[in-house]
């Protein structure tokens, strides 16, 4: 009799929980999929709601690259991107590395000290930070004492060497390092390797899956980042791609939507890509760290 | 694990001297090479990320301007910030908008995490839909919705005409607007929520469930008894962090709204930016970053106790 009711109950239960995810997976993807099929429309189009558009403008993803100059934005982005995470994986992983394998004195409460930092939230920091870029010595007409002229702001400098290590980053790498045991190091130490060539050629290849999900956090972060940029430059020649994105937007006279959703879908795409192909290092990097309210 | 000696069985017959020599030698090129890697991002971390840090708190308590130099005026920003309606609006808005964002999203989430741990054709797929919002940049999502919610030829209009519903003027709409944008928090956060709890009812032995439907549990039971005590440690971290994370919406009000209509959707982190950089009292707005470092780092700390503690028992 149980058996009975209990055979088939499961499969009416699965088919229930397929048809949850089914329409809550396409709620989810329903504004992307409305940004792509806008994306195609031409610009009367827009003017009444249509789901599909009567014929696909292939030249909206030209226009829009002339209707503002998102070809520089896109480039900026892509400098930010890389100039901050090829510095992450060297300066935060070094870091994390001496943390878990190395005696230094005090590693604890260095431990501690980044575990703080990466407590405060960036919005906290915004407004000195944008001081302290001002005041950097001998930068933008300043003096020795930082005094005088503009420092770094409006510079790729101010875009950049803030970013190129992170509390965050430090710590992520000294727990996967913690994990490798020492005896590799140990055996390479007996043949003669020196300590910097210990971490380099031996301990670094070991951690590959921390130094990917770095990056990936990082290429995320850099490549969405707005309110930094926003608040730091002033000259279109600097400017990322989500900036221009928000001026777009914010169109005086209108906005030209299926253009901004053509920008929106060309954002978007290389994050979902890295997502998709790297899933397993943001979700290994996610559970541990827990970040990403 | 500071002190990592290189003692091995003494098996070599090596002199005593001078191996602990050229072990001390061995111990202080470790140390040298420890401070050598450490030092750029120690260094950097302070100027970039500590030193803002207090900054904050001492620009607080002075009347800086972006331009020259403040006066030291103690808790006079603390004081002013009591009375300013401005503020204690965006205060509360701030907790209405966590308030109803984050349980829903906790709950969806909670949800979501539970139908893909079952063995269901698509799961990869599936996740995979529900976490791209996550990855992608808040500025493109807000673009999105600010299209979505266009009064005269948006998708949300026509949602609410398929289901027989008034037209809403959405954003440009006081009463409407902030919910609206709840709505998006919703969307864009279920994904992260998710991962931490589909991490955690995996790490829920099988063995552990089965055993239970064996001894005659209902599934309904083994889950009330089994599944939900073993995720109820995350339940805390999750809330504290997504607390944190509402705490600090900027970039979506910032392209949707900017703060309005008519101060609907001015939050904290929106108050605080127009302040710095608009009306440029740095001294004030710093003050009301110190409020909001005071209350979404005791929040944090909370939730990173609460994972410490999971590891260490």
């Amino acid at each position: 009799m149980s058996t009975v009711v209990r055979v088939p109950r499961p499969k009416a239960g699965k088919a229930l929980l397929v048809a949850f995810l089914t329409v809550g997976g396409f709620l989810m993807v329903l504004p992307f999929v409305w940004m792509v099929l806008t994306s195609f429309k031409s610009l009367n189009e827009v003017n009444h709601f249509s789901w599909l558009p009567q014929r696909i403008e292939w030249l909206n993803y030209v226009n829009a690259l002339k209707a503002a100059p998102f070809a520089t934005y896109f480039r900026n982005s892509l400098i930010v991107v890389v100039g901050q995470t090829i510095p992450v994986l060297l300066l935060s992983t070094a870091a994390g590395y001496a943390l878990a394998q190395l005696p230094v004195r005090g590693a604890r409460g260095i431990l501690n000290y980044f575990i703080i930092l990466l407590i405060v939230p960036f919005q906290v920091l915004i407004v000195p930070l944008f001081l302290v870029v001002r005041r950097i010595p001998l930068a933008g007409g300043n003096d020795i004492f930082g005094n005088g002229g503009t420092g770094w702001l409006n510079t790729w400098a101010a875009l950049i060497v803030p970013f190129v290590s992170a509390p965050l980053f430090t710590f992520l790498a000294r727990q996967f390092f913690v994990s490798l045991p020492a005896e590799l190091a140990d055996a390479a130490r007996v043949d003669g390797v020196s300590e910097i060539g210990i971490f380099v050629r031996i301990m670094a290849p070991l951690a590959a899956p921390a130094f990917v999900t770095i990056a990936l956090f990082n290429v995320e972060s850099s490549w969405n980042g707005f309110i930094w940029p926003l608040v730091a430059t002033s000259s279109e020649s600097l400017r990322p791609l989500q900036f221009g994105l928000a001026t777009f937007a914010q169109g005086q006279g209108g906005v030209q939507w299926p253009f901004l959703m053509a920008m929106s879908a060309l954002a978007t795409l290389p994050m979902i890509l890295l997502f998709v192909f790297g899933q397993r290092y943001f979700i290994a990097g996610m559970a541990t760290s827990g970040i990403k309210g | 694990m500071t002190t990592q000696t290189l003692e091995r069985p003494a098996g070599g017959g090596v002199d005593r001297l001078p191996a602990r020599r050229r072990r001390g030698g061995v111990e202080r090129a470790k140390a040298r090479a420890g401070w050598l890697l450490l030092s750029p991002a120690l260094v950097h971390s302070v100027i970039f990320v500590a030193l803002p840090g207090l900054m904050a708190v001492y620009l607080s308590l002075t009347n800086a301007r972006v331009a020259g130099r403040g006066k030291w005026i103690g808790l006079g920003n603390y004081v002013e910030l009591f009375g300013d309606a401005q503020f204690r609006d965006a205060v509360l808005r701030t907790l209405l908008y966590t308030v109803a964002v984050v349980p829903v999203a906790m709950a969806l989430s909670l949800a979501v995490a539970i139908a893909l741990n079952q063995k269901i054709p698509g799961r990869a797929l599936f996740r995979t839909l529900f976490y791209v919002p996550v990855v992608t940049s808040t500025v493109a999502v807000a673009s999105v919705w600010l299209w979505i919610y266009n009064p005269a030829a948006g998708l949300g209009n026509q949602v609410l005409s398929f289901f027989g519903m008034a037209r809403s003027g959405w954003l440009t709409d006081p009463d409407v607007a902030l919910p609206a944008l709840m709505v998006v928090g919703v969307w864009q956060g279920l994904g992260a929520k998710m991962i931490i709890y589909l991490a955690a009812l995996q790490s829920i032995s099988k063995d552990l469930i089965e055993a239970a439907t064996l001894d005659g549990a209902s599934r309904w039971q083994a889950f009330r008894h089994v599944t939900w005590p073993g995720i109820a440690p995350v339940h805390f971290f999750v809330l504290v962090t997504s607390i944190a994370g509402s705490f600090q919406v900027f970039d979506l009000i910032y392209v949707t709204t900017g703060g309005g209509p008519a101060h609907a959707t001015n939050v904290l982190t929106f108050d605080i930016f127009t302040n710095a950089f608009e009306r440029l009292h740095i001294g004030y707005a710093s003050a009301e970053t110190v409020i909001m470092l005071v209350f979404v780092g005791i929040l944090i700390g909370l939730g990173r106790l609460s994972v410490r503690n999971r590891e260490g028992s």
